[in-house]
């Protein structure tokens, strides 16, 4: 689904990403973690287009997004994406925001993509909330209307760039407990997180990143007791302490 | 002597009348084209074109910069040498859409660059287009952030219209001049002139205080 093959990015003299070589298959769930600034939010930028990178190869759902004539459009129709700070749009209601891209995208009508919206914002716990705007909403609430929003467009991949690290501890759980849902009904999932725990629930994969490289790949179960690189097992000492 | 010529001026209402009527047709036409002419201008002096977005602000600032009366001349007078003849009344129309069009122009793009990149990120990585973008997630929360500044320009605009008055349209300006003539009191006469645009503009300055008071516009 998702194939990165000696992937380079550079901003100016920086190298943000540094040969990257990653294949994500079909319902897998992919935890990145890395310190800031080590690429991790980048990389997953790449995937549907936010960022551009320089050298190598990255197809995702068979669009080349190397290549120039890639229709970002339509790949983008299959790739949710879910931003730290929510990115929610103000002037709509929960259930506008969930609806504008379904019908104006996809071209469901009205109807139709309100029937979904309701269903998904009922998913994530804000069955009662579809008429209050963005500003009426708590910040974990605001996340699960934008995850609602991205599952609206019924993608093939579902993105998040640390989607729990704006939030207040005690709204972190009501984002996860959505996010195991969808990846225990096998959504292909990458997740940029320091939620260790969320990555020891459901990642197929962990991947840590430390100055645009990928260090280290491995199942959560070798990942967090077994690390064989002296740097992911020092950051995790560091995110496991408390 | 002061109440007889008082009497004199309310006995030229038609005239006054008819400038009001000048004036207000000339805001208004002027308004609806320099919106879209401004909208047109703003959407791409923020755009993601360099050139086009300096050429643009070049455009604007010429006639941020230059005197509006010297505008009307040029529309009304240098423009006929070219085989551009227009009459008073459109060419005024023109003058004062162009230079409203460039004031709302600068308003809008501010309003549009104030908008946070990540709404147009999610924007974008939910698949809409360019225009899409624009139309239902960047102008709507623009206009918003922008309404109680065009308003307030809108004011602007109705005074602005008294300079065509001097390439000969009867307008509110004009009216007095010509009134002034029979009765010789100018300041009673550009009192009452005077009234008559305070009249017009103040429910807007009233409005644009309101608005900005609440720090939003109303939901239309």
């Amino acid at each position: 689904m998702i194939e990165f093959t000696d992937v380079h990015k550079w901003f100016g003299s920086l190298h943000v990403l540094n040969d990257i070589s990653l294949t994500v298959t079909k319902g897998e769930v992919v935890v990145v973690c890395g310190r800031s600034g080590s690429g991790k939010s980048t990389l997953i930028r790449c995937i549907n287009g936010l960022e551009p990178f320089q050298k190598g190869r990255l197809v995702v759902d068979g669009f080349d997004l190397g290549s120039s004539s890639v229709r970002l459009r339509e790949l983008r129709m299959e790739v949710g994406f879910v931003f730290q700070s929510f990115n929610l749009y103000p002037h709509k209601t929960a259930l506008e925001n969930v609806t504008i891209a379904p019908i104006h995208v996809r071209g469901l009508s009205k109807a139709e993509a309100e029937v979904r919206g309701r269903a998904l914002l009922e998913k994530v716990g804000l069955g009662d909330r579809m008429q209050n705007y963005p500003h009426q909403l708590s910040g974990g609430q605001q996340q699960r209307v934008a995850i609602a929003r991205s599952l609206c467009m019924q993608p093939k991949i579902m993105l998040f760039d640390e989607p729990t690290s704006a939030l207040d501890p005690e709204m972190i759980n009501e984002v996860l407990e959505v996010m195991v849902s969808l990846a225990r009904e096998g959504m292909t999932m990458m997740v940029v997180t320091h939620e260790m725990g969320f990555a020891r629930k459901v990642a197929d994969r962990v991947i840590f990143m430390d100055r645009g490289a990928i260090v280290e790949t491995a199942d959560p179960e070798t990942f967090f007791t077994a690390a064989k690189s002296e740097r992911t097992r020092d950051f995790l000492s560091k995110v496991l302490h408390h | 002597m002061f109440w007889l010529q008082l009497n004199r001026v309310v006995g030229y209402w038609p005239v006054l009348l008819k400038g009001l009527g000048m004036t207000v047709a000339l805001s208004v036409l002027a308004l609806l084209i320099g919106s879209v002419i401004g909208f047109a201008l703003g959407i791409l002096r923020a755009g993601p074109n360099r050139t086009l977005s300096r050429a643009v602000g070049l455009y604007v600032d010429f006639f941020r910069g230059t005197p509006f009366l010297l505008q009307v001349f040029i529309v009304f007078f240098i423009l006929p040498q070219v085989g551009i003849e227009l009459s008073a009344f459109t060419a005024g129309v023109v003058a004062l859409s162009n230079v409203a069009g460039c004031f709302i122009g600068e308003i809008v793009a501010a309003g549009i660059q104030s908008v946070p990149a990540g709404q147009k990120e999610a924007a974008a990585a939910s698949g809409f287009t360019r225009a899409q973008q624009m139309r239902l997630i960047v102008l709507p929360q623009a206009v918003r952030v922008v309404t109680p500044s065009l308003v307030g320009q809108f004011v602007l605009l109705i005074k602005d219209s008294s300079v065509v008055s001097a390439i000969g349209l009867l307008d509110l300006t004009r009216s007095g001049w010509m009134i002034v003539q029979n009765v010789p009191n100018g300041l009673l006469v550009f009192g009452i002139v005077g009234l008559g645009y305070f009249v017009i503009c103040y429910p807007l300055i009233w409005l644009s205080r309101r608005m900005e008071r609440r720090g939003q516009a109303p939901v239309l």
